[in-house]
């Protein structure tokens, strides 16, 4: 079935884009991930124009964010005050990446952009996930215990301006919260990702966050910065394609529901070692595309 | 349906045509199947056919040429350069006025009947009717810009020959098939039919199609553009809703 696009102004099939984002949301839901940052790569692999890729798919982030975040407020894992900041933060940084992805996008270098973040962070987050994996799977074969976490006061509650929050039990600066949201609002204007791949490990590791309250406020924070960028790009770029916005919430909302039943009866390391396959084939792939000798040396932008 | 259609067509044109070409020599009539194209949401671009019949002048060889234009537009050639081991878009040129759709048919190769010169003032050949606006750096030549414009058009779809694409008949009826693909542009488009005799241009007839916006995609794509901040406040929300709807159906009970 196919299917004009008013913003991309072109034509693809409705259904493979449905079973696209809809395949993918279904990994992220049984990992418990966003997936923003495999869609976006695939859909310009698809040849919709990266532009439009990423300033729609923020949107698609906030549909399934809301959905996955009215479990978590069912269930009070929810940090309001922290998400609060995370939130502020995450409004100061998709509005300069907003900005960057503008101007970049004049000087035609926006492809560029893209590509070398995707390699960067997909490249680290791809190895990252099959380190962690592998040195799981070793110990479960040994069947030793798993490896103590430090519980150590970090630097982030020892910097100034510190509140306390109850949810999570921690009286902390207010500047660590603050850059993390920043962090990912830049992430989520250029990348078309929600940035829970660096919120979510962030929150833990720096902050110390109790893992209950962890995911569901970073989906709070998500989705007031996915939003955002949404109208930013929107008002700024004209490139958020309400058509394929649709297409992909579909798939993407549905996929996640049916993988995170399907993803509770498997084992996540294994699910984890797929995932990172996937990551870090993606960077690969588009690495490749930036250092090897291209075949056509000129390009056109508009 | 429109197959059958056409060749009565042509012979109605004819028909109506016949008693002036008798009186002008090297005359010429022509029409599109469609003057309008409807962009609607199964849109897959479009086909259309630019018929006619010219006056065959008596020995002389006739030759039609058939050129479809879309509006020009600023194009942006880059060249890739290796920086820090990575190939990045550098070297930016800019041509105005360059066209973003160029279909032409003709009964051989323009090349063959037409000198240089007589191409590009006819506009027949897309390359050399954009404008080259910038200097090209130092140690490039602008000649090599121009073609890899035409060759990254071409590779879209946008630029097309059919150089044997339009069959002069006996009786004199032509008809020409053209396919405009999704990608390209909406405006206006012009249509040019060039009737040529040993080389020398008898006459031009011109015309124009339209394609457009219509129904759904019309009304999403002028939001976009005239009320930007309530177009993504409206994405938003239907974000929200669609992902509380999904919350809802997929609650466990």
């Amino acid at each position: 079935m196919s299917l004009y696009l008013p913003i991309a102004e072109m034509s693809v099939n409705a259904l493979l884009i449905i079973m696209i984002s809809g395949g993918i949301g279904f990994l992220s839901g049984m990992v418990g991930v966003g997936g923003g940052f495999i869609l976006t790569p695939a859909l310009i692999f698809m040849g919709i124009p990266p532009s439009v890729a990423v300033a729609t798919q923020a949107s698609q982030i906030t549909a399934s964010s809301f959905s996955g975040v009215i479990a978590h407020a069912r269930r009070r894992g929810l940090d309001f005050r922290m998400g609060l900041l995370l939130s502020i933060g995450g409004i100061v940084g998709s509005t300069v990446g907003v900005w960057i992805f503008a101007v970049m996008k004049a000087l035609g270098q926006l492809d560029l952009l893209i590509t070398i973040f995707y390699v960067f962070f997909l490249g680290v987050i791809g190895a990252l996930m099959l380190w962690e994996s592998l040195l799981a799977l070793r110990r479960r074969a040994r069947g030793g215990p798993p490896p103590r976490r430090r519980r150590k006061r970090g630097w982030a509650h020892r910097l100034p301006l510190r509140m306390r929050f109850p949810q999570s039990g921690l009286y902390i600066s207010v500047l660590p919260p603050l850059g993390i949201g920043m962090l990912t609002g830049v992430l989520a204007a250029i990348m078309g990702v929600g940035g829970g791949f660096i919120a979510v490990p962030a929150m833990i590791y720096l902050l110390r966050m109790p893992t209950g309250v962890v995911v569901g406020t970073s989906l709070l924070s998500i989705i007031v910065i996915t939003a955002l960028v949404t109208v930013l790009q929107s008002a700024q770029t004209q490139t958020v394609d309400l058509v394929l916005a649709a297409l992909l919430i579909v798939g993407g909302v549905i996929g996640a529901q049916f993988g995170a039943r399907f993803g509770a009866r498997l084992k996540a390391e294994e699910m984890r070692i797929i995932l990172g396959v996937i990551v870090f084939a993606t960077a690969l792939r588009l690495l490749w595309d930036l250092v090897a000798q291209p075949s056509e040396l000129y390009v056109l932008s508009r | 349906m429109r197959s059958v259609l056409l060749p009565a067509l042509a012979l109605l044109l004819a028909m109506i045509a016949a008693p002036a070409l008798a009186q002008r020599q090297g005359d010429l009539a022509a029409g599109i199947t469609d003057e309008e194209v409807a962009v609607t949401s199964d849109y897959q671009g479009a086909r259309l056919t630019v018929f006619g019949v010219h006056w065959r002048g008596g020995r002389a060889k006739s030759d039609v040429v058939v050129v479809l234009r879309g509006p020009g537009e600023e194009e942006i050639v880059r060249r890739k350069r290796r920086v820090l081991g990575l190939w990045i878009n550098a070297d930016p040129v800019r041509f105005s006025d360059a066209p973003s759709f160029h279909a032409l048919a003709s009964t051989r190769p323009i090349g063959s009947f037409l000198s240089a010169s007589t191409i590009a003032n006819l506009g027949l050949d897309p390359g050399a009717r954009a404008r080259l606006e910038t200097a090209t750096p130092a140690d490039t030549d602008p000649a090599a810009y121009r073609r890899a414009l035409v060759r990254l058009k071409r590779a879209e779809g946008l630029y097309r020959e059919s150089p044997y694409g339009l069959r002069l008949e006996e009786d004199g009826a032509f008809k020409a098939p053209f396919i405009i693909p999704a990608n390209a542009p909406i405006g206006a488009y012009s249509v040019d039919v060039f009737l040529f005799r040993n080389g020398r241009l008898v006459q031009q007839k011109p015309g124009e199609i339209v394609i457009s916006r219509i129904g759904i995609e019309k009304t999403i794509h002028t939001a976009a553009h005239k009320w930007p901040l309530l177009y993504g406040i409206a994405t938003v929300l239907f974000a929200l809703g669609a992902g509380y709807a999904a919350a809802l159906a997929f609650r466990r009970r």
